[in-house]
């Protein structure tokens, strides 16, 4: 039997989770023994198959319609989905741009940040992804498991991976449960 | 009462409740609003578990058993039902665990989530922005966190009585106010903290512990507040040996849980600098010295004052230190140096008269803080327990909802007057001649509760014009204490601080007459000890030679400061840099109240003993070991049984 296939990517994430993923150090290893690592944003390989993959995982909320797509994308790819992080789980520490108003945001982030030293100008270039509310993975698409963490150990993360590429699906609880 | 929880057959007295009976059986309901020292609420409803034959879950915590109630604490739906309880409360305001001080491990929200195996959150934040409220000294309240268990306002109200902390509007639109709805720093708020201790999520946050760490990570240290004479029982919380946060400790006997500003924050904000190594003076500049040198210049000037009647010495030790130390202390200047001016930074202004009378009577004449907690009258004079005590005070106002009266005596305006059924503003310096009318007045109101003869009519029209108040006020108060069945009367410096018992003995023959106990507010910490080693006569210096001043982590006063000036040698043990260490020949370093042991006797008589909760630096000692060092190098002894000297002399409250 094929070993199964594993693709990741990253929305609106810091990375962290992916770090604490790399921080399995050796054992990457053996999983890459029992599984079949396709592709991921720190990998050659970006985009995960067109014939699809058995486990997904994406890192970071949905902050803007390229999150969104990615995350649809991701989705129609695979047939177990996991949430990575406190980002993907919650919504995260980005969310709390949630408080603030899209226009408001924009005008921060490009017109009245302090190292602007022209007028600044909101872009607004049609083929540019557009902003919208931050959410939580499974407010834009099903998930299938949840890593809460922030990031999660490596432990966990390594657990999650060993336990999808003998065919289980891990119970995250005890130690390996935390959301800070 | 027979109940069956969990197949578990136990009996439990009436009135307990089935979180009270299922802990007792051994088993754990997880709850949120539920908390040891406050009233069951019944508000978060996370402690819900089955009742056989009721429609719906009950809440475990004010539920009161029935006779054969069977009950079930663990089960799908009762599991189902918590999940949802705590996915209603993350949904209710905006809870973000990744950067929150409390997170991960600290936070009773985020641990009851992770009990239930709950990996995220079914419904998202409702995203509208709760403000945050910086505005006090010593804490910050984030409304997005708070999940209106309403446990701050409770305690606020039951363990305080201060209710400060209330709710406006309703359901969805609940929020935490001061008062009206003022900033928590321009409120009514004392600084006691205890919101900030019971809060479980990190809605209220203390200032300065918040990011240092988690909580779990600390050691714990159970010790007693030096602040004041109440001698309250606290948890120091210690990180890499520094001070982290103090708490109150709800198991403690004088205080269960409560402490105030003095105890909670202020000794966490401390701004004063350390002696960090002795120092000499040569010339005219006080040098860095090691202690070895220290010791031989103290040598050198105090070897040749032993003996010669003790005249030339004086010695004052802080009442903020140790019974143990204040009796090596004795030891070393009234025993070894044979000095008569020796004595303590209060100089008995507190105790004194106290203590006199009770030398006087051959017998402890006070009682317990419980009998201020059991009253249901009681009366406040020459004390605002406002501003210092506080503890007394919290103690004094929980009760006046429950229909306690309160009668306040006092020349200025008190704080505790607002809850008062009476309060009285005399003429400063006229409690002996009101305590005189009132005690005439219980008499000719018949309400005497032992045999007593009326004072003569025109020394009472004197008195009343003395106090400045009508005697129709006079008479009220009288009539309201006499006719109470468990009167109490707490008094303090206004009366012992006076020249003469004369205030004091009116004090005494009115509470006789309404058969009301007493409790004076003795002080500082250790002024009761002090007393009972009779280091209680006022510092005159008089050609002395020398003075040695043991004066710890205490602020000297001016008036201290100005007493010692001409002094010609001056040795100053003390752990801040102060005016009186820049005056001083020697200053020895020495360990504040948290880097010492040793034992407390508090304004009941309760002898506490307070541990060390910190290592102090290499250079600094406890002012016990300095005293030994000093003793050592002059050929004297200070050890000795100290806790039979000070049972000695007869206290004002027997000794437990």
């Amino acid at each position: 039997m094929a070993k199964p296939k594993i693709a990741s990517d990253w929305l609106c994430g810091c990375a962290g989770c992916h770090m604490s993923l790399l921080d399995i150090d050796e054992r990457i290893i053996a999983v890459a023994e029992l599984a079949d690592l396709r592709s991921s944003p720190i990998t050659d390989l970006k985009v995960p198959d067109i014939t699809g993959v058995d486990v997904g995982i994406l890192e970071g909320g949905i902050n803007n319609t390229a999150n969104e797509e990615v995350a649809l994308r991701m989705r129609k790819s695979c047939k177990i989905l996991v949430a990575l992080g406190d980002c993907a789980v919650f919504g995260g520490v980005p969310a709390m741009r949630n408080f603030f108003t899209l226009e408001e945001t924009l005008r921060r982030a490009y017109i009245e940040t302090e190292s602007t030293d022209s007028e600044g100008k909101i872009p607004d270039d049609p083929e540019l992804m557009r902003p919208t509310q931050v959410r939580s993975l499974q407010q834009v698409v099903p998930v299938d498991i949840f890593v809460p963490g922030c990031p999660p150990d490596a432990d966990t993360i390594f657990y999650v991976l060993a336990e999808l590429a003998q065919g289980r699906i891990p119970d995250i609880k005890g130690d390996k449960l935390h959301w800070d | 009462m027979k109940v069956i929880i969990n197949d578990k057959s136990i009996e439990v007295p009436q009135g307990t409740t089935v979180l009270q009976a299922a802990r007792s059986a051994g088993f754990e309901i997880p709850t949120l609003c539920d908390h040891e020292a406050l009233v069951p609420y019944g508000g978060c409803r996370l402690c819900l578990v089955e009742v056989q034959g009721a429609r719906t879950l009950q809440p475990s915590c004010t539920l009161p058993v029935s006779e054969g109630m069977v009950v079930k604490t663990e089960s799908e739906k009762i599991s189902q039902a918590r999940k949802f309880v705590l996915t209603l409360l993350f949904s209710e305001r905006n809870h973000f665990c990744p950067y929150c001080q409390v997170s991960g491990g600290d936070c009773e929200l985020q641990n009851s989530a992770l009990k239930e195996g709950m990996v995220n959150w079914p419904l998202s934040p409702n995203w509208q922005r709760y403000p945050v409220d910086a505005s006090h000294e010593y804490f910050v309240i984030d409304h997005n966190r708070c999940i209106l268990c309403r446990r701050c306002v409770r305690a606020c109200g039951e363990l305080v009585g201060n209710f400060t902390l209330g709710f406006e509007d309703r359901g969805a639109k609940s929020f935490l106010v001061a008062d009206f709805g003022v900033p928590m720093g321009e409120s009514s708020c004392i600084s006691c903290g205890t919101c900030t201790q019971v809060c479980p999520t990190g809605a209220i946050i203390d200032r300065v512990s918040a990011y240092r760490g988690k909580v779990v990570d600390v050691e714990h240290h159970n010790t007693i507040c030096v602040g004041c004479s109440v001698g309250c029982g606290i948890d120091v919380l210690t990180r890499n040996n520094a001070m982290d946060r103090i708490e109150g400790n709800w198991s403690a006997a004088v205080n269960g849980g409560v402490i105030c500003k003095v105890g909670r924050f202020i000794p966490l904000n401390e701004k004063r600098q350390r002696v960090n190594t002795p120092l000499v003076r040569r010339g005219d500049a006080l040098q860095p010295a090691t202690w070895e040198e220290a010791l031989d210049e103290i040598a050198l000037h105090l070897q040749p004052l032993v003996g010669n009647n003790g005249k030339d010495i004086a010695a004052m030790a802080s009442t903020r230190l140790p019974a143990e130390t204040l009796y090596a202390f004795k030891n070393l200047f009234t025993r070894s140096f044979g000095s008569e001016m020796v004595t303590a930074t209060e100089e008995g202004v507190t105790t004194g008269l106290v203590a006199a009378q009770a030398d006087e009577l051959g017998k402890p004449f006070e009682s317990h803080l419980g009998s201020v907690q059991a009253a249901d009258c009681i009366l406040n004079i020459g004390v605002n327990l406002a501003d210092n005590h506080e503890v007394v005070g919290f103690f004094v106002k929980r009760i006046l909802p429950g229909g306690v009266k309160l009668v306040i005596v006092d020349p200025e305006t008190n704080p505790l007057e607002e809850q008062a059924e009476i309060s009285l503003h005399p003429q400063l310096g006229s409690d002996a001649d009101l305590l005189k009318c009132l005690s005439a007045a219980v008499v000719k109101l018949n309400l005497a509760k032992k045999a007593a003869s009326i004072s003569n009519e025109s020394d009472l029209t004197s008195a009343v014009q003395k106090t400045g108040l009508t005697s129709e006020a006079i008479e009220s108060v009288a009539r309201l204490l006499a006719s109470a069945k468990r009167p109490a009367i707490v008094y303090g410096k206004g009366i012992t601080a006076q020249s003469t018992n004369t205030a004091l003995k009116a004090l005494l023959e009115f509470a006789e007459l309404i058969g009301a106990t007493l409790i004076s507010t003795k002080g500082q910490a250790n002024s009761v000890a002090a007393a009972q080693y009779h280091l209680d006569k006022p510092l005159k210096i008089n050609g002395h030679q020398a003075a040695f001043i043991l004066m710890a982590d205490e602020k000297p006063s001016q008036r201290l400061i100005q007493k010692l000036e001409n002094v010609p040698f001056l040795v100053v043990s003390a752990s801040y840099i102060s005016q009186l260490t820049a005056m001083a020949d020697v200053v020895l370093p020495a360990a504040i109240w948290a880097e010492q042991e040793g034992h407390y006797l508090n304004l009941e008589g309760r002898l506490q003993l307070a541990q060390q909760s910190v290592i102090p630096q290499e250079q600094v000692w406890t002012s016990q070991a300095t005293l030994e060092a000093v003793a050592a190098r002059l050929g004297m002894q200070v050890e000795g049984e100290w806790e039979i000297e000070l049972k000695k002399r007869v206290p004002a409250v027997a000794i437990s």
